[in-house]
């Protein structure tokens, strides 16, 4: 077939497919509705085949360039992400974080040893030798510590603001520390391992610090509740940091492109996830830990319940019901016997 | 041959362009992004600051959604283009050339804090300078890259000549040489030009001006011209 034989029996096609595409793109909802929409995947694959056939009959680049430039905007629109769903967020949540956290329980683990064993350390060292508070803060953050969590402050855990300027102030303060947990970890895992640590030694000293100096009642009051969300997010996402730098460093059975991919995926899930638990910890921290006239049993038993309803939920959610076990096969019992 | 050009086959049995976009064009975008954040950001916060200190409240929170969120929801929701990124005809695509979705735009934009790294993007600029379609470390392990959203040019850049038909039938690559050919003549000195149409002196039968002159001309009928 001449090429100009060809223009003349589809060209009017390609143009009626073009008009669409282009109003697609300025008008997307009422060009969707339109009876030309459905029809659409089957004129797409058409103007396919079209440039195809255009390609392999050698016919000029007029006719190959505008072939091919409807068909990058029609794959454009044919293959455009699905409009999200809140449903599969709640789904995400309840069950596909859990799970996730408890399918990547190494590296999750390993970041809870890495903030945890320092934490504890700092805190028992400075309780023995409470000079050592001195080596981890100025004597200026001490002070500002110290007039925090004073028992006669009024609202303890924070020297001025109102409970949103705080909320404003801790979304912004932890979920990037977590975000930047997560990415620090592509450099060989090394940025995840020192958040951690710092973390553990920071927070650890300052415990020891208050609870040595008599100011553990209040101090202690004010972190139960929210520490539970915040503690085990730092957590998920220094473990997300970890799977990327250890999948950096071994990719197993898999070259090393698309093992980073796949963690890349892993750990940003993670991260979200992270950024869900810090949200919350966030608010409990602004508009209900800072109260303090609520007595001792409210305080303490509420933060328990949070700590129990937390890892209740990554042991727990998304798990599919136990199973009955198999019944052995026919071979294993004679195998046995 | 070099060049920027990715190609991907689609389902369709067709193969995509995908022109990846340098460093410099991505920095303008990410200025051009910064610039509107912060006109933002400080308009945000002039009725806030009426609100005292649950307005800073508030503005910190604005700032958290403008630096982690305004780039994922900006490109999952218009096109894979950020404002900036609209203004400087780029896009940012899945490796395989479909538009993006909402994992991979995380992981980028996510990954830009180590990319961002000392001082301003220097791993993410060499990171750009050493692969090959020009992607920053977020954009290797996202598996996305940024695309510019014109096409590539389609002979519209060919000097106009009355058109003259080849005495062969050219192959498709050997049709793309001389359009390519007369698309860049332009950028060419005389001399340059005059060298290269005279390798083809067996095709035009001319050297010198007039073979440059006859390839043209072979190049405007071939785009279609009269």
């Amino acid at each position: 077939m001449k090429q100009e034989h060809f223009m003349a029996l589809y060209g009017k096609e390609w143009d009626t497919l073009q008009a669409w595409l282009d109003r697609v793109e300025l008008r997307n909802r009422e060009a969707m509705r339109s009876p030309q929409a459905l029809e659409f995947p089957a004129a797409y694959r058409r103007l396919c085949h079209h440039l195809a056939l255009a390609r392999a009959r050698g016919y000029s680049r007029e006719i190959t360039d505008r072939l091919q430039n409807i068909v990058q905007q029609g794959h454009r629109l044919l293959y455009r992400p699905p409009a999200p769903r809140w449903h599969r967020v709640a789904m995400f949540l309840v069950a596909d974080f859990p799970r996730l956290v408890r399918a990547q329980w190494r590296c999750v683990g390993l970041a809870a040893v890495l903030l945890y064993v320092p934490l504890l350390l700092c805190l028992v060292l400075v309780q023995w030798k409470p000079e050592l508070a001195h080596s981890v803060f100025g004597s200026t953050q001490l002070a500002e510590f110290e007039k925090m969590y004073d028992p006669a402050n009024p609202s303890i855990g924070r020297s001025s603001g109102t409970d949103l300027a705080m909320f404003g102030h801790y979304v912004m303060n932890n979920i990037s520390i977590a975000f930047r947990t997560f990415a620090s970890g592509l450099l060989l895992g090394v940025g995840a391992i020192y958040v951690m640590t710092m973390n553990g030694i920071i927070i650890g000293s300052l415990a020891g610090h208050l609870t040595g100096m008599g100011f553990g009642h209040p101090f202690w009051r004010f972190v139960v509740g929210h520490s539970s969300f915040e503690l085990t997010a730092i957590v998920i996402a220094g473990g997300a940091g970890l799977r990327l730098g250890l999948t950096l460093l071994a990719p197993g059975r898999q070259r090393r492109g698309p093992a980073m991919v796949a963690a890349g995926w892993i750990g940003a899930q993670l991260a979200l996830g992270a950024f869900a638990m810090l949200l919350v910890a966030a608010f409990i921290e602004a508009f209900w830990s800072s109260i303090a006239g609520l007595p001792d049993l409210v305080k303490f038993g509420s933060g328990g319940l949070l700590w129990l309803f937390v890892l209740t939920w990554l042991c727990r959610g998304g798990a599919e019901p136990r199973q009955l076990e198999p019944p052995w096969d026919e071979l294993g019992r004679n195998d046995g016997a | 041959m070099l060049d920027t050009v990715r190609q991907f086959e689609t389902p369709e049995g067709v193969f995509l362009r995908l022109r990846a976009a340098g460093a410099l064009p991505r920095a303008q975008a990410w200025s051009i992004d910064l610039a509107i954040r912060a006109a933002v950001f400080w308009g945000s916060m002039i009725p806030l600051a009426f609100l005292g200190a649950g307005g800073m409240g508030i503005g910190a929170l604005v700032m958290f959604v403008l630096t982690w969120f305004y780039p994922v929801v900006c490109e999952v929701y218009f096109h894979g283009q950020t404002l900036g990124k609209r203004a400087m005809g780029l896009r940012v695509v899945n490796a395989d050339g479909t538009p993006i979705t909402w994992m991979p735009s995380v992981v980028r934009n996510l990954l830009r804090a180590v990319d961002m790294l000392p001082g301003v993007y220097g791993v993410g600029l060499v990171s750009t300078l050493i692969d090959p379609y020009a992607r920053r470390l977020g954009d290797i392990i996202a598996g996305t890259m940024v695309i510019h959203t014109s096409e590539l040019p389609s002979g519209s850049q060919v000097p106009v000549l009355a058109a003259h038909r080849p005495p062969l039938d050219l192959a498709t690559d050997e049709q793309a040489v001389i359009v390519d050919f007369a698309e860049r003549c332009a950028q060419l000195t005389p001399q340059r030009q005059q060298e290269l149409s005279n390798l083809l002196d067996p095709l035009t039968g001319q050297t010198g001006e007039a073979g440059t002159r006859q390839l043209v001309a072979y190049a405007n009928w071939l785009i279609g011209r009269p």
